[in-house]
Parts: C-alpha cells; structure tokens; sequence
C-alpha cells in the first residue's frame, strides 16, 4: 500500500483539494504559455484557443530577431548577478556586525535598517533618480545595480541567522589566534550558506523582474535590461493587435527565472516555509 | 598588500561599472566621413523582425512598419551623413521616461510628442519653438490643417512638427446595422441625430438582432469614456474650463446630458458590459455588437478582417466619425507631433540634422495617413491618393470639427485620466451623476492647483 493510501480521507481529501487549486493556479500560465505559439492575427479575433491550430513560432522569432535582444538579457544577467553578489556581501558583513559586534549606535542602528522594510520603494524613487542622474549614472551598469544593495530585508535575514550560529565556534577561533574577519570568513560565514542561497535567489529574481527602476535609469535601448527591453518593443495596442507577441515576451522573460527555479528549488521551498535553513 | 589589491580591484571595478554604459557619440576615426548622429525617441512600437531591413517607407504597414521604414529611408538616403538613431519606449510610461531623461540631461534630439502633452513641456521651456525654421525647411505652415494648427501652436508660436490627427470615430458592423433596419436607401448606416435618436435606435437593433447596440472599452481602461464623454460636452458648445485653463466646471447642465446619455445606455445593456480595450474589438470583430467606438488606428485591421472569408465581419463594414447628437459637429481628437528638445542637440550640425528629419518626415507625410490617422497637410488631405484610402473621404471633416481641450490646460494626460476613471465608474458601478460631477471637479481643480504651485 501506497504511503497516500494509508493516509486517511481527509488527508486525502485536502490533497485533492490542493491539486485542484494548483491546476487553478496553473491555468493562467498555461494560458500565456498556448498564446505565445498563437498567431497575433487570430487573437484578435478570439483569445480563447487553448490547444487547437494553428500554431505558429513567429512570436518567439519575433523577439529573436530584434537586434539587441541579447544584449539585454546579458544587461540583466549582468545587473542581476552583480545586485546579488553585492546584496550577499553587504548584508553578510552587516548581519554580522550587528549580531556579533558592540558598536556604539548599534542599539538604534538596527531598527534603523529594519525601518527601511517599511518605505516602499516608490516612495524614494524620483530623489534617488536625481541623486543617480546628478553622479553621471545614468545610463551605467553602476546606476542599475548600486540601489538594491540597500537590502534591510537582507540585513535582518543575515543578522537572525548569525545570531543562531553557536558563538563557541567563534571563541574557538579566536582563540586560536585568528582574527574576526578571518573567523566570520572562514568559521561562521560557510555555515550560514542556506541563508545565503536564500537572500540570493531572491535578490536575483526581484532584479531579474525589476521594471521600474531600469525604466528611469537606462533610457538608451543598449542599456535597457531584458523586462524594460521587451516592453518597448510592445506597439500601442499590443494587448489588442500584438497579443501573441506579448505572451511570448512573458515567457521569453520568464524562462531563465524559471531555470534558476529548477536548479535552486530546494532553497527556495525552505526559505518560502520560513525557516531559511535547509 | 593582499588588501592594497582588493581595494585597487574594487576601485576598478567600480571604475568600470561607470564607464560602462554607452553614453557617448561615435566620434568618427581620421581620414574617415564625418557623420551627424541624432537620436529620436519615440513610441509605436519596435518591430524590427519586420521592418528592420526596409528603406521605404511606402513599404512599411501599420504604424511601427511605416515610421520604422522611414526613419531607415532617411538613414540610407540622406547625402548629408545623418545618422539617426532610433530610441524606442513603451507607449504607456513614455512621459514618466521622457522626463527622467531630461532631469538626468539625456536628452533626445528629436521626440514625438501627443499634442495634448506638449503644453507641460512647453510651460516649462523645454522645446524649441519652430516658427523660424519651417518655412526655411519650405514646410508651408498654412498646409497645416485646422486641428493640426492648434495642436501645436501654444501661445502663439509653434512648437512641433504636426504627425497626425487621431480621432474617436464609429466602427460599425453594416451586417448587423441591415438585421436591424438601420440601414439606409444610400447603402450606408443610419446615424443618429440626436441623444433620443440614439436610444431609440439602440433599442431597436438589440430588439432586432438580441445584441447590444455597442462596444465599449470601459473595464481597465480610462482613456475611452473620457473621449466620448469630451466629444458629447463639446458637441454642446460648452467649454468644460475656465478661459484661464485653471478650473474645470463639471456643474453644467450640458454636463449632466452627457453623463445621462452615457448611463442610461449602459443601464439599458445597449453597451456590451464589462469589456477592455481588446475585449471591446473583439466583440466587435465576431459581430457581437453593431458599433464599436474606438479610434482612426484601427481602421487597417477592421478592414483586413472584414475582407477575410468566414469572418463575422466580412463585406460588412464601415467607418464615421462620431455622430453629431447636439448642437454643432465635434469629436475629440488629438494628434502626434514631432518635437525639437531644448540642448537635444549639441552641436548646430546635429540641430540642423534634426530640422532635415522634419523635413523628410513632413515630405512622407501621405504616408502616415495609411495608418488610418488622418493627414496634417490639407494638401494630402486634398489629394485624389488619400481619398482612394478605404472610408477616408468619410473621415476628412474631422480635420476640421476635431477638438481636444484648451491648450492652456496644464496637464491634459493626467486630467483625461480622472476624467475617464470617474466616467468608468458611471457607467459600470451606477455611480451617481452628482457623486460623479463633485469627484471630478474636486480632482481635476487639485491637480490644476498643484500644477500652478
């Protein structure tokens, strides 16, 4: 007997119940996913194909001939993986400073930074523009990456983490005569991977879907990062006419999110359950 | 020393993340031809799958294939080395991106401008004006046709190069419109005159053929109810602002008559209810409504379906501008401008570059028209080509009776958008009309206020 079959009807009723909501779930992007391989012709007559013909590929060839689009998902491969290594680096040595170091401040410091869970982004968004524009950043690798280094939520997640590592391990270290960079280095940073692997994927992937900021900050098309790329190239009416070209932009834009899903899906499950350890 | 190295590198890097956009003009090497870039912002879409390779624009289709082919036909004809470089932005934010392009001094040579948007720019002293340098370029300003005149002309200079004239027009399904005995002895549809017409009419063709008179984009979508609400208000004579643009007066009467009209029609389910922009030309498209009240752009694919075999609309279908249901013919109507930005250009090279983009696009100009936006020079308005376009003789009077508001109307785009939402709210929720009337005024009269601040 099946470990389900063992299991009681109810177990088995709540089952079926999450499989029927995840199918619902499901259901949108599925939708987007048949769209995509429709001709934009025939959605604007009837969006309501699901598997039957005709099929067409041109919607993907579209986006693929247009002629900087891989140099917009290098733009966000670049500025993703740079904001995620930056985030991981400054929210490490901070988490760490604050559950590990007396500094004077670090009473006030901390809520200061976790202050900073509680401003919507929105909210800075056109004095961070100025400031951004007035340093020459406009347009710049630098200009797209530098403002989600300011991660409280990293620094937060970090500081509780450093905080459940056994300090004895430290003091062992210490002991030994090495310094503290070289204990958080070498002794409790490699502990504290699963954390890390967590704040990255999600760093990662808010930077990969970013919009709003690569609207205002890279105005030149070789500087536009994949999201804010394939959204110029939407005509007025896109929703009406370009249908199809638009699903495939969605999955276009979804599909190397959905990769890092595959490879990192145990971290991400675990830091969803809210933990953060694997 | 270990240190000293991860400081060098970090500074380094840093350096080079910097410096790593593409910010600078191609200076061209020694002994090689100097050549003039200019860049060109705009919206319409990319599509250079298509269009990329094209250099002629009489070879471009729709609005992206056509303005695409023409700025390739100047590039690969122009004998002066003009190279321009095309910025393509989404429609949607263009305005929030064009700004943060002049704060951060990006600015783009030349830009296309909605003429209801460029009264902020102009207050502001951010365009260039053009009276001097158009008839140097032999642009006929009195080619201009009436609404193009007062789309760009703000204070009495002119401030852009005129595109096109966009307007809210009937698309109406003359399949439907027979079933229903609305049909006139003349072969075209029978249009109401008057706001009970309209009803009375309505009524019989969803008692004829059991479907609602029209479509309407009305759910996610502001921009609709506004231009139909603008057009009915402008129909009646009444200016919806005060003389100095500074207030909007929504306690009229000829107000409550468009509010009404717009209700009742909903309330009666002679609008197809709860359809978006696509949905509204969808129901159109599979003949499920007999009129769908949309704009010039969509002439070309209506008329590519209606030439389809097996299609709901096929050999049934025509075009009108909005019908005159009040005192004077009015319909609301904006139109694409082309814009010279204050310090775009940064040497008088790239400046009288940009003046020979205006002056190619305004020789082309019959080529725009095919859009289905109508022309700006009365002379192509005139002319025997574009009357031969499809249902475009119908349209020609909009030239004319287009209107928009005032040009002295701070911020138009943000106004048409609480506008329109409250209107929305009209028609899908019941609102009442005095709850709609207070609301509005009260919103449009605070962003008027702030803008003045």
């Amino acid at each position: 007997m099946t470990p389900m079959l063992r299991k009681g009807w109810f177990d088995r009723a709540v089952m079926a119940l999450l499989i029927v909501l995840a199918a619902l779930w499901m259901l949108p992007l599925l939708w987007v996913l048949a769209l995509s391989f429709k001709p934009n012709e025939l959605l604007m007559v009837r969006t309501d194909v699901f598997l039957a013909p005709p099929y067409t590929l041109a919607n993907y060839a579209d986006i693929l001939q247009t002629s900087a689009v891989f140099r917009w998902l290098g733009n966000s491969a670049l500025v993703a993986a740079l904001q995620t290594l930056g985030v991981l680096v400054l929210s490490s040595l901070a988490g760490y400073g604050f559950a590990r170091c007396e500094f004077p401040g670090r009473r006030w410091l901390f809520p200061l930074v976790l202050f900073g869970l509680a401003v919507p982004s929105q909210s800075v968004f056109i004095p961070l523009h100025r400031l951004f524009s007035d340093w020459g950043l406009q347009n710049t690798y630098a200009g797209l990456a530098l403002p989600g280094l300011a991660a409280p939520f990293g620094v937060f997640l970090m500081t509780q983490y450093f905080k459940a590592v056994p300090i004895d391990l430290e003091e062992a270290a210490l002991l030994d005569n090495a310094s503290r960079f070289k204990t958080f280095l070498r002794v409790v940073l490699p502990l504290t991977l699963p954390a890390q692997a967590t704040l990255g994927i999600f760093t990662f992937l808010a930077c990969w879907n970013d919009y709003l900021w690569p609207l205002v900050i890279a105005t030149q098309p070789e500087m536009y990062t994949l999201t804010r790329g394939l959204a110029s190239t939407q005509t007025n009416f896109a929703q009406s006419e370009g249908l199809g070209f638009l699903m495939a932009q969605a999955v276009f834009a979804g599909a190397p999110v959905l990769m890092i899903y595959l490879f990192f899906q145990k971290h991400l499950v675990t830091a969803v359950a809210g933990t953060g350890r694997s | 020393m270990m240190k000293r190295s991860l400081w060098m590198a970090a500074l380094a890097g840093a350096a080079l993340l910097a410096g790593c956009g593409d910010r600078a003009v191609t200076a061209a090497g020694p002994g090689a031809k100097a050549k003039t870039e200019i860049t060109l912002m705009r919206f319409f879409g990319s599509c250079d799958a298509k269009f990329g390779a094209v250099n002629d624009a009489s070879q471009g289709v729709g609005e992206c294939g056509i303005v695409t082919a023409m700025v390739n036909e100047f590039n690969a004809t122009n004998p002066d080395g003009i190279v321009v470089k095309t910025q393509v932005a989404e429609w949607a934010p263009y305005y929030d991106q064009l700004t943060a392009r002049l704060v951060a001094k990006d600015i783009p040579t030349v830009a296309v401008m909605h003429e209801s948007a460029l009264g902020d720019y102009v207050r502001r002293r951010l365009i260039e004006p053009l009276d001097a340098e158009l008839p140097a370029l032999g642009i006929d300003t009195a080619d201009f046709t009436d609404h193009a005149r007062r789309g760009v002309t703000l204070n009495g200079q002119i401030y852009a190069l005129p595109f096109d004239t966009w307007a809210w027009l009937w698309h109406v399904n003359t399949t439907l419109m027979s079933q229903a005995g609305l049909m006139g002895a003349d072969g075209k549809p029978k249009l109401p005159h008057s706001p009970d017409e309209l009803l009375a009419m309505a009524r019989q063709f969803k008692q004829r053929t059991g479907k609602p008179y029209f479509a309407w984009a009305i759910v996610k979508e502001t921009a609709a109810t506004n231009r139909t609400f603008q057009t009915l208000i402008a129909q009646q004579e009444t200016p919806l602002f005060s003389e100095d643009g500074k207030r909007i007066d929504m306690h009229q009467p000829q107000v409550v008559n468009a509010l009404a009209l717009m209700q009742q029609l909903y309330a009666e389910g002679l609008v197809k209810p709860n359809l978006d922009y696509g949905g509204a030309n969808q129901a159109f498209l599979n003949g499920e409504a007999g009129v769908v009240v949309v704009g010039t752009w969509t002439i070309d694919q209506f008329l590519r379906e209606a030439r389809k075999p097996g299609s709901p609309l096929k050999g049934g279908y025509t075009v009108v501008p909005f019908p005159q249901l009040y005192q004077r013919p009015a319909v609301f109507a904006d139109g694409h401008s082309w814009a010279l930005f204050k310090g775009g250009a940064a040497t008088p090279e790239q400046h009288a570059a940009a003046l020979k983009l205006l002056q190619f696009i305004w020789k082309r100009s019959a080529e725009w028209a095919r859009t289905g936006h109508l022309p700006v020079r009365r002379s192509v308005a005139d002319s025997a080509a574009f009357k031969a376009l499809p249902f475009r003789q119908n349209l020609t009077e909009i030239t004319r009776t287009g209107t928009s508001m005032p040009g002295n109307v701070p911020t138009q785009r943000a106004i048409e958008l609480l506008i329109g939402e409250d209107v929305s709210n009209l028609m899908v929720s019941n609102k009442p009309i005095a709850e709609v009337q207070a609301d509005v005024e009260k919103q449009v009269n605070k962003a008027l206020k702030k803008v003045r601040r």
